[in-house]
């Protein structure tokens, strides 16, 4: 029975687990022929060109989404209104 | 088309990767069609790195290969070495002394063309990697199968290849997984079924266990098909039949989900008061 428990909660970083993680970002990155330098930088970019136009409220999100074998860029951030 | 049979399918095994499982996947699937029945050749174009031969126990009646047939030397029907087990079974040796890039697509088309009338099934076995061989491999295929490793490594390459066959025009690329080990799912130490179509997103058609059967076969130059106690021989007859439009059902290796192991965890708890 502890042996089962102890399965069931080592779930998360059993080698299976690491594996698909890790595949999924790089079979992303090979269909697009990009890593995740360039990646960090679009991030940066885009972040700042926001910045320049708007005031950011809180943490902005940019990242890969994947949908079979298609990805898009998933954009999101969080602007202050006028008080 | 003649005689109301249907028209030939030229079928290409490919992986990216090496070593994980094409000549076998050839050898067997192409062999268990010709038990059934099936007129079938199978042209081995890793040139340079021949193996199929050896594979299937054909190696002692080669006489002449895929480049002395390009070059003129003998005829194709020559060159055809006839497997004396499966009457309806024919081999194109690849020469061992020679290059990948000294054939052409256009040449194998060619081929392919004649071999067409006079077979249903023409199995090309693709030589690793992602150049020449790989692109004369490719040049005449009808369908396209991918076998892979469950492994990162083998997986990343299966990805890789299935999009250069998508940008080749490739439609409905089909799955082999082989040497999969259930055990190792289980445990929570190999990428399962479920998660290889999840990355790959392609259609399974075959999930061949790893079997030790495999290696004493190869030994022996005799298809695993052939001994018909074997779970990879089962596996490939399956294959077979996938070709011919059979709905074979999957063997469950599944892993339970989470929630599966949480139900059964619940259920042990109660049945234990
Ligand atoms: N299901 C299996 N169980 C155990 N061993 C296997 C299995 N499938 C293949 N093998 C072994 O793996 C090795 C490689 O197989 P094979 O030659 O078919 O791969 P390949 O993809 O054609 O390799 P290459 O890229 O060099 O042409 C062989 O020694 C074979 O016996
Ligand atoms: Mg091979």
């Amino acid at each position: 029975m502890l042996e089962f428990l102890k399965k069931i909660y080592s779930r998360e970083d059993n080698s299976r687990t690491k594996a698909n993680s890790r595949l999924r970002l790089v079979l992303t990155h090979d269909r697009l022929d990009m890593n995740e330098k360039i990646m960090e930088t679009l991030k940066g970019e885009i972040i700042e060109l926001i910045a320049s136009h708007m005031e950011i409220d809180g943490v902005p999100d940019v990242r890969l989404i994947t949908e079979g074998r298609h990805a898009a860029l998933d954009i999101s951030i969080p602007l202050k209104g006028r008080s | 088309m003649e005689n109301g049979k249907p028209e030939s399918k030229v079928i290409v095994v490919t992986s990216g990767k090496g070593g994980v499982g094409k000549t076998t996947t050839v050898a067997n699937v192409s062999t268990s069609l010709a038990r059934m029945g099936h007129r079938v050749v199978v042209m081995d174009l890793d040139i340079g790195l021949k193996k199929l031969d050896l594979i299937l126990g054909l190696e002692n009646r080669v006489i002449y290969d895929i480049i002395q047939v390009i070059e003129g030397e003998c005829t194709l029907k020559q060159a055809l070495v006839k497997d004396k087990r499966f009457p309806d079974l024919y081999m194109l040796p690849a020469a061992q002394t020679r290059n990948k890039d000294e054939i052409t697509p256009e040449q194998v088309k060619a081929l392919c063309d004649e071999l067409r009338p006079d077979f249903d099934f023409i199995f090309i076995d693709c030589p690793a990697g992602i150049e020449q061989g790989f692109r004369n491999a490719i040049a005449a295929a009808d369908d396209a199968i991918v076998v892979t490793n469950p492994e990162v490594s083998a997986v990343r390459d299966a990805d890789r290849i299935i999009g250069m066959l998508e940008s080749a025009g490739f439609k409905d690329i089909k799955l082999v997984v082989n040497r999969l080990r259930p055990d190792m799912v289980k445990q929570g130490d190999m990428l399962s079924i479920d998660d290889l179509l999840e990355h790959l997103c392609i259609d399974l058609l075959g999930i061949v266990p790893e079997d030790k059967n495999v290696v004493i076969s190869t030994n022996r130059g005799e298809p695993i098909i052939m001994n018909n106690r074997a779970v990879a021989g089962t596996a490939f007859t399956n294959i077979s039949r996938r070709l011919l439009g059979e709905d074979v059902e999957f063997p469950n290796f599944e892993d339970s989900s989470f929630w599966d192991r949480f139900k059964l965890l619940g259920r042990n708890l109660f049945s234990s008061k």
